[in-house]
This record gives structure tokens, C-alpha cells and sequence, in this order.
């Protein structure tokens, strides 16, 4: 009666607004608000724009080509793209590379799982030795920048027979006189090596993870059980990784397909076009914007799909997600005799992709003619000369140039701020996700913060430089603000992946202790929660630093000519002044690893916990 | 036959011991259990003679055969040994169903699809998972995944089975009823069962003999009422047994002509009559007295004590006594409490107190204690 009364005193307004005041009392539900908001308009909405551009007609040469008015809507792009059969268009600009880059991709992910899942069994199930070094050593190749290995490997195939590379002699011709055929220089077969040695540690990671978190009884009780070792790999042992296996061939091949740097460096005689080659291309051409958004739709969809699937079989009866026990009592299986030799060729096989790039890039930075040494000079590190006029900005010596530094300060900055904004945003996410499990609304903005992933950083770089071209946007165009908010976005992902997982992982009840002794919220975050998982929150913001520090997709179409160095390097590549472009890449990948091994003998934090293992 | 013997095996880890030199035979068809807190190398041990460690030092044999030889590098396989494990967290193959985990070790051992069939659907019965055989370990709960590992481990009918502390993810009254059925297949598969537990009343409900370790060290190998009755220390005395036995240290205790000895607990005087001549008196004394041997009696027929707590279960009431501010502990049977501050008498019964030297803990007479 009593309680009725009440109710009736208060005016239906009044209750609904101190229902709105109780919601809204709730740290997670304003950040929920606020990161739905936000997200839905950075990522939705962008998406929505894609669509749109490439279904309408845009200033430039689309008018007169099509006949149609600027801004008109048509089907014209797409039916460019998928249909047009004169002169084999469509095949040319559409299926072919299709082709190229599913094959690319699906060998990569067989070169990145069969090697990166091999050492990561190894390592945690056998007495191999060198297992610190080669841990340590083995992520170097996912840190660098992606195209490293590739650069790598030109430097080291490329030799006189090869026109492309303007028959400079390489590591290997230079050692050995021996010279490979020019179809392992450039084209399908060294592009999809690359990305697969490029994206092995990313297997090792995954599949490692969860290869150490398993208990290490289920083979016990299969060994008990009589069943041969080769019989427990097959039978027990893989089964179980087998999501992880699924999943990381599925990342990896979404990664792969629309990879823009590797086919870049590895496509010089331009027998090899991948969709991402082939999008830019039409992307800068002013006739054919709109085919180039068609396609980054098709390169997004792709990958929606691939994803779709290993949700689809991540979540099936038999699977499972972690499996935890009691795995303090591993025993490793001996490799007697073979230990030392398979050791040794790991550690020879890590350590050349991922020790000897670095002294690859100083040499080729060193030397006036590559593969020869009697041309060695610091010329291309201190000339005040400028060496290459086609070079927007400064073209001397590495350390006297203006450009590049300005550009290193760029990209530091760029990383910093994109670290801690998606680093932090991946807590917040993390703190309100966990806390609301399980209701739609967290579920939406969890999804969302992962989307991202989804959208190839080709054609996220896309869509915002179609908004950048807006009317009211192009105040965005060229700043470095623009960069800020595509990286936070795109890094985004992985941050609230590592934020979500370390909150679930801190009970419920440490929270509530502070809450009920009265202890304001931000505190709680600063002194509380934060602490308990330092070295998860700061990997969540390692990796997003790593990552940025070492873009260059994400980044092509919409930074200034000088703004980060990842452009600069690209632009002294293409001008052919290779020995500037192998020193610049060496100063990024030495600062990404300081940082890395710094940030990791500092804090305990590490891009393995960044990624999930 | 498969008798087990262990000898002088030892597991280094680095400095760190976890099992020392450690003498152990297993007779035939014997239900043993290895009993000792945590830490103290009985998973490690049970491990070894799995074959799923490797001893530092030391040989195994199982049933005449040498199957670990430090000296010789003789190292059998596990899976050569011929034997049965069941794990503490059950290791259940999480991508197999309760049929594919039974039925996985018979396969291995090629067997006919019927046999595997005909076994898997016995073991079944038996364990009454008839119903879950389709399957997959998630969608069991901790007494069916349970069971689901005891027919794994017993598909192949191995003449050895190490167990785990397989109980110890289970609740109270499932602990009981699976013990009741462990001790049935025990008396029905001819078995020699080799159990693990922390748990000193699971050990001695279970087991033929009770071997219990501290810290890498045998401490007692006996029977598990003559561990209880005849602990040969004051761990042992200490560890077996619920509630715990009294133990007070003894005051000035002086050996008198009679062979008996003088002692004094504040401003009680006590002597205690050992039923076999002490050999040699110790410089410190500890008195142990099972909960049992300790009984309130009628006004006049002993000193008086506090009731200091009271625990009624319903069967029996656990009772603290302050005894001029020594705490003991007895057990008095039937329905009945005591208010907290009450006074009661109490006094010793029974020939089965012990005496220790507190120094070395060793058991040095059991006899009667007056007052």
C-alpha cells in the first residue's frame, strides 16, 4: 500500500527521469553510450558512405566518361568492374587479381601456419633448445613493418639477370654468384612467402597460447591410454588447437588478401596485380573513383565473410574456447639425439628472417651499388647533396635530412597518441563489457570495436578519404588529425580485445570492495583495476604503438607527402634511392623493437599478451 | 603379479627435493594411498611410477619388471606399463563424447568394434552414464564427467590404477557415495589401486595401507587403524585423525622408580603409565591424547574444566574443554550440547595414550595417563 502510494506521488515524468539518473549513475552504461555513439559514427556510417560512393557519380573525369551528372546515382561502377568484357576489362581489373590475391593469401596462411604452429609445438612440448632466444627473436618478423621481409627479400634475390630490380646484384649473387629465376624475385611466389613469414609469429603467438594453457593431461591420459606420439598429435593434440589453427588461418588470410605493401615492393615488373594494387590504382585515377570504392567493398566483404565463418566454427558443440587445469607438470617429450639439430635449424631459419633483414638494410644503406662491397660509402647517411629531385621534400644523407626526421617525429607522435587513445578506449571498453556481459548493448559495442578488423586497412583508408573529399570534411584532408582518428579506430580491435579479457579476468568482488568503502570510480580504475593488470593494459597499448609505428596501408591514401615516415620511405622506394629506403626502414624497425623490448623489460608487458596469448 | 616396489627413488627439480629417497612395496591387489598436505611429493611420486616423471635417481619395478633404472638408463614408456590413470581435473577430451573418451583406449589396443562397443556400453551400466554416452564433456557435470573418466580409465582393464585425488572437484555427498562405489571396484576388478589424496579420512576409509609422506619423506607405511592407533610420529599423529589429537607439553616430566613418568600441566599434577618400559626419558615430552580418550565425568571423579565451545553435529557433539587454560578436545556421543562457560569434569580413559619426544617427534610409549 505504502510503496503504492509513493509511486502515485511521483509524476510519470518524474520517475522516468530518476530511472534515466539511476541508469546513467553507472560508469559502464555512459561509457557503453558514449562508445556507441562514437563507433557507430566512425564506423558505421563510414561504411554507409562507401556504399554510397560507389553507387553515385564523383567530380572529375566520371562525368564525361559515363555521361551521367555529377552525383547521379548508377550501378556503373560495379557493372565496370564485375562485367565489362571489352577488351577483358573486368578479367584485368577485377577477376585476375581476385585470383592472385585469394592464392597469395592461401598459401601465406599455409606458410604462416605450418611454420608459426611448428615452432610454437616445439617450443612449448619438446626439450628444444634455444627455446628463450628463438621466442624472443621470432616476433621480430611481425613487428617489423610489414613489407620489411619483403625488402628483405628483394635485397637478398634480386640479382644481374633480373631487369625489374635494374639488374643490381643481391646478397645471394654477391655470396654465392648464384642467380634465382625472376619469378622468385617478384610476382606470386615471394609476395606469398613474405606475408606468410610476415604473419608466422602471429600463428606462433595463437596457436602457442593456447598450446601452453592446455592441459598438459589430456596427452598424459592418451599416452597411459597406449596410443602412439604421432597418434596424440593427430588424434588429441590438434583437435584441440584446432580453433586456434582455425582462427589464425582465417585472420591471416584476411590480413593477406588485402596486404597493399607486400605486392608493392614485390611487383616491380608488374606481372603480379593484387586487389589491393589494382583498388589504388583506380582509387588515383580520376575516372574510375568509383570502381576502386566497388572494390573495397568486395575486399571488405571478403573479409566479413571469412570472419563469419570462424565465428560460425568457434562456436559449434565439440569446440571449446580455452582449455585451463593444472598444467604446472608438463612433461616434455625428448628429442634425443635430433635435439640439437632441430635447434639449430630453427634457430637458423628464425634467425634469418628476423636477425639478418636488420643487417641486410644497414648494408644495402651502405653501399653506392648493391652486392657490391668495394662500393661501401656513408654517402646516402650524411650527403648534404640532395640525391633525388623527383623526392618531395629534403633528399640528403639520412641524418642531415630535414624531412625524414620531421617525418620520424611525425610518426612517434602519431603512434603515441593513437596508442593511448585506442589503449585507453580499449579499457574503458573492456571495464563496461565486462561488467555488462551478456546484455545487447555491450554486445553491440564489443562487435563493434572489433569491426574494425574486419575492414581491410585499405579500404578503411578508403573510406575516410572519401569523407576527407566531403563537403564539410575537408578540413580533414592531409592532417594529422585525420591519421589520428582512422589509426585509434582501425588499432582499436586488438586493445579491447586485451581490455576486455583482463577485466573478466579480475573478480567482480575486488570492484565492489572499493565501491562499498566508497572509493570514486576513476579511482577505483586508476588505483584498483589498473594495477591488478598492468602488464595486460599496457600491452593493449604496445601493440596499437607497434602497429602504428609501422603502417603504411592504412595510411597511404590520406597522409601528406612528409607527414610519417612510412610515406617518406615509400616515396624515396619508388624514386629507386633504395639505399635511403632500406636506412629508413632500418631506424623504424630498431625503434619498434627498443620500444618493445623496453616496454617488456620494464613492465612485463608484451605484444603476445596484446594479441591473446 | 603387478607388486610395485620403489627404491631409493628420488625427484630433484634444480635444489629443490620433492621425493627423497623413498622405499616403497606394493603388494598385490593392495588399495594404498599416498597421504600428506600439499607439497609434500605424492603426486610426484604417483607420477613416476606412472612413468610420466622421470626420478632423478632410484629404481621401479612393476611386477618383477624393472621398468625405471637410474644407473642402467632403463626408462619404460608409460604406455608400456600397463596401467591405469585417472586424473585429478578427470582430462576429459573435450572434442570427444563420453563414448569416443571410453572407447578411445580399446581402439588403440585394436580391438573389434563390437568388444569396444560391448565394454564401453558395460563400463556404462555400471557407472550408470548410459544416458550421457552421446555427449560431449561440457554438457556433463562434475559427478558425470567423473564417471565418464573412471570408465576411460578402467576400459582396458589395467591390473594398476593411479588415481589422483579424483574426488577432491566433487561435493560432500557425491565424495561420499563415489568412495563407497571406489572401495565396491576395488574388491570387484582385482586391482592394486594406487590413490593420492590430501584428504586423511578418504585415506582411511579407502585403503589397505596408508603410506604418509611429509616433504619428499615416508613417515608411517601401515595399515590405515595402526597409523591411527600407532602413529610412529607427532606429523603423523597430528595429520590422521578429526578432529585432531591433543597434544600438551609435558612439565618437568621426570621418569620415577616405578618406570612410569611424573609430569605437571599448571598446577595439575599427572603421571603417565607406559604399558612398555621407557627406554630412554627425553628431554622434552609430549603428551597425545586422541579426543576419545578424553570423556566428561560425574562431579568429584576429576578436575574441573570450561566448556569452551560447542559443536553438536546431531550424531555426536565435538567439545572444547578449558582445562586450567589448556584446550581439549572431546567427542561425546548423542544428541547433546553445552552452554558456552559451563563447568564439567573430565577425565582420561584407555591405554592408548601417547608419548612423544617433542625434539625429534618420535613415538616413545603409549600407556595409560592419571591424574
Amino acid at each position: 500500500m505504502k510503496q503504492e502510494a509513493r509511486n502515485n506521488g511521483l509524476s510519470r515524468s518524474r520517475r522516468s527521469w530518476n530511472n534515466v539518473l539511476s541508469y546513467l549513475r553507472q560508469p559502464a552504461h555512459i561509457i557503453l553510450i558514449v562508445f556507441a555513439v562514437f563507433l557507430t559514427l566512425s564506423v558505421l556510417l563510414p561504411l554507409l558512405s562507401l556504399l554510397r560512393d560507389s553507387l553515385t557519380i564523383h567530380i572529375g573525369g566520371e562525368a564525361t566518361e559515363y555521361g551521367l551528372s555529377v552525383g547521379s546515382w548508377t550501378f556503373v561502377h560495379w557493372f565496370q568492374l564485375l562485367f565489362n568484357s571489352e577488351y577483358n576489362y573486368s578479367i584485368i581489373c577485377f577477376w585476375k587479381p581476385l585470383l592472385n590475391s585469394t592464392l597469395m593469401a592461401l598459401v601465406a596462411c599455409l606458410v604462416a601456419v605450418g611454420f608459426g604452429g611448428a615452432l610454437a609445438w616445439l617450443v612449448t612440448r619438446t626439450n628444444l633448445p634455444f627455446k628463450k632466444f628463438i621466442s624472443i627473436v621470432f616476433v621480430f618478423p611481425y613487428i617489423m613493418p610489414s613489407w620489411s621481409i619483403a625488402m628483405f627479400w628483394e635485397n637478398f634475390f634480386k640479382n644481374s639477370t633480373v631487369a625489374a630490380a635494374y639488374n643490381q646484384v643481391g646478397m645471394l649473387e654477391a655470396i654465392t654468384h648464384i642467380t634465382v629465376p625472376e619469378w622468385c624475385v617478384y610476382g606470386f611466389f615471394p609476395c606469398a612467402m613474405c606475408l606468410g613469414i610476415h604473419y608466422a609469429p602471429f600463428a606462433y603467438i595463437l596457436i602457442g597460447g593456447v598450446l601452453r594453457n592446455m592441459d598438459a593431461n589430456l596427452e598424459e591420459a592418451a599416452t597411459i591410454l597406449k596410443a602412439s606420439r604421432f597418434k596424440i598429435l593427430r588424434k588429441i593434440t590438434l583437435p584441440i588447437v584446432k580453433p586456434a589453427i582455425v582462427s589464425t588461418i582465417l585472420l591471416v588470410f584476411a590480413s593477406s588478401i588485402s596486404s597493399y605493401t607486400v605486392p608493392a615492393f614485390l611487383n616491380k615488373n608488374g606481372s603480379f596485380a593484387t586487389i589491393s594494387i589494382t583498388m589504388t590504382s583506380l582509387l588515383n585515377q580520376s575516372t574510375t573513383k568509383g570502381m576502386g570504392y566497388a572494390l573495397a567493398i568486395v575486399l571488405l566483404l571478403l573479409s566479413v565473410v571469412i570472419l563469419a565463418i570462424n565465428s560460425y566454427i568457434t562456436s559449434r558443440r565439440s569446440s571449446f574456447t580455452t582449455v585451463t587445469g593444472k598444467s604446472g607438470q608438463v612433461s616434455l617429450i625428448n628429442l634425443k639425439k635430433k635435439r640439437y639439430v632441430i635447434g639449430t635449424i630453427a634457430v637458423i631459419i628464425v634467425g634469418f628472417f628476423a636477425i639478418v633483414p636488420l643487417f641486410s638494410f644497414a648494408f644495402e644503406s651502405l653501399l653506392a651499388i648493391p652486392g657490391s662491397i668495394s662500393s661501401f660509402t656513408w654517402y646516402y647517411w650524411i650527403t648534404p647533396d640532395q640525391i633525388e629531385t623527383r623526392v618531395a621534400g629534403d633528399s640528403c644523407g639520412i641524418l642531415r635530412n630535414a624531412t625524414i626526421w620531421k617525418a620520424i617525429g611525425g610518426s612517434l607522435l602519431l603512434s603515441t597518441i593513437v596508442a593511448l587513445v585506442a589503449g585507453t578506449s580499449g579499457i574503458l571498453i573492456g571495464y563496461a563489457v565486462s561488467h555488462k556481459r551478456g546484455s545487447r548493448f555491450a554486445n553491440y559495442v564489443s562487435n563493434l570495436a572489433f569491426f574494425p578488423y574486419l575492414i581491410p586497412s585499405l579500404s578503411f583508408g578508403a573510406i575516410y578519404f572519401a569523407i576527407s573529399y566531403m563537403n564539410g570534411f575537408s578540413w580533414l584532408h592531409g592532417t594529422m588529425f585525420l591519421l589520428i582518428i582512422v589509426g585509434s579506430i582501425k588499432f582499436l580491435p586488438f586493445a579491447s580485445k586485451t581490455g576486455t579479457n583482463a577485466m573478466l579476468q579480475v573478480s567482480g568482488e575486488i570492484e565492489e570492495a572499493a565501491i562499498i568503502e566508497g572509493i570514486p570510480w576513476w579511482k577505483r580504475m586508476v588505483r584498483i583495476l589498473f594495477p591488478i593488470q598492468k602488464s595486460s593494459f599496457i600491452s593493449g597499448y604496445l601493440l596499437p604503438f607497434t602497429s602504428c609505428m609501422r603502417e603504411l596501408t592504412l595510411f597511404v591514401l590520406i597522409a601528406g607527402a612528409g607527414s610519417i615516415i612510412t610515406v617518406v620511405l615509400q616515396n624515396f622506394e619508388i624514386s629507386g634511392v633504395t639505399q635511403i629506403s632500406n636506412g629508413i626502414n632500418l631506424i623504424i624497425i630498431l625503434i619498434v623493437i627498443g620500444v618493445n623490448l623496453l616496454v617488456n623489460k620494464v613492465t612485463g608487458a608484451s605484444i603476445d599478451k596484446g594479441i591473446g596469448g | 603379479m603387478p607388486e610395485i616396489v620403489l627404491k631409493n627413488v628420488t625427484k630433484r627439480w634444480k635444489k629443490f627435493v620433492g621425493v627423497d629417497h623413498l622405499n616403497l612395496s606394493i603388494p598385490d591387489r593392495a588399495f594404498i594411498t599416498l597421504l600428506g598436505p600439499s607439497g609434500c611429493g605424492k603426486t610426484t611420486t604417483l607420477r613416476m611410477i606412472a612413468g610420466l616423471e622421470t626420478p632423478t635417481e632410484g629404481e621401479i619395478w612393476i611386477g618383477g619388471t624393472c621398468v625405471f633404472d637410474s644407473v642402467s638408463g632403463i626408462n619404460i614408456p608409460p604406455s608400456k606399463r600397463n596401467v591405469g590413470f585417472l586424473f585429478q581435473n578427470y582430462a576429459l577430451w573435450p572434442h570427444m563424447t563420453a563414448y569416443q573418451n571410453i572407447a578411445f583406449g580399446l581402439e588403440n589396443l585394436k580391438w573389434k568394434k563390437n568388444d569396444v562397443k560391448a565394454r564401453v556400453d558395460e563400463l556404462a551400466s555400471m557407472l550408470k552414464i548410459e544416458q550421457f554416452l552421446h555427449r560431449y564433456p561440457s554438457e556433463l557435470s562434475g559427478g558425470q564427467q567423473q564417471r565418464v573418466a573412471i570408465a576411460r580409465t578402467l576400459a582396458p582393464r589395467p591390473q594398476i590404477l593411479f588415481m589422483d585425488e579424483p574426488l577432491s572437484n566433487l561435493d560432500a555427498k557425491l565424495r561420499l557415495e563415489m568412495r563407497t562405489e571406489l572401495k565396491r571396484l576395488h574388491a570387484t576388478t582385482n586391482s592394486t589401486f594406487v590413490y593420492v589424496t590430501h584428504d586423511q579420512l578418504e585415506a582411511m576409509t579407502l585403503a589397505t595401507h596408508v603410506c604418509l609422506l611429509k616433504e619428499g619423506v615416508v613417515q608411517q607405511y601401515d595399515s590405515p587403524l595402526k597409523v591411527y592407533a600407532h602413529p610412529s610420529n607427532l606429523f603423523v599423529a597430528d595429520f590422521v585423525g578429526s578432529p585432531a589429537m591433543n597434544l600438551i607439553a609435558a612439565e618437568n616430566p621426570k621418569l620415577n622408580e616405578d618406570g612410569d613418568v611424573d609430569f605437571s600441566l599448571k598446577d595439575l599434577k599427572m603421571h603417565f603409565v607406559p604399558n612398555n618400559p621407557i627406554e630412554k626419558m627425553p628431554e622434552h615430552l609430549t603428551i597425545g591424547i586422541r579426543p576419545e580418550n578424553i570423556r566428561i565425568v560425574a562431579e568429584g571423579k576429576g578436575p574441573v574444566s570450561k566448556i569452551y565451545s560447542s559443536l553438536p553435529s546431531g550424531m555426536e557433539t565435538t567439545v572444547r574443554l578449558d582445562l586450567d587454560g589448556t584446550i581439549l578436545t572431546s567427542v561425546v556421543f548423542g544428541i547433546i550440547d553445552f552452554p558456552i562457560g559451563g563447568e564439567v569434569p573430565l577425565n582420561f580413559f584407555g591405554k592408548g595414550i601417547l608419548a612423544f619426544d617433542s625434539t625429534t617427534g618420535r613415538l616413545i610409549g603409549e600407556g595409560v595417563l592419571k591424574i
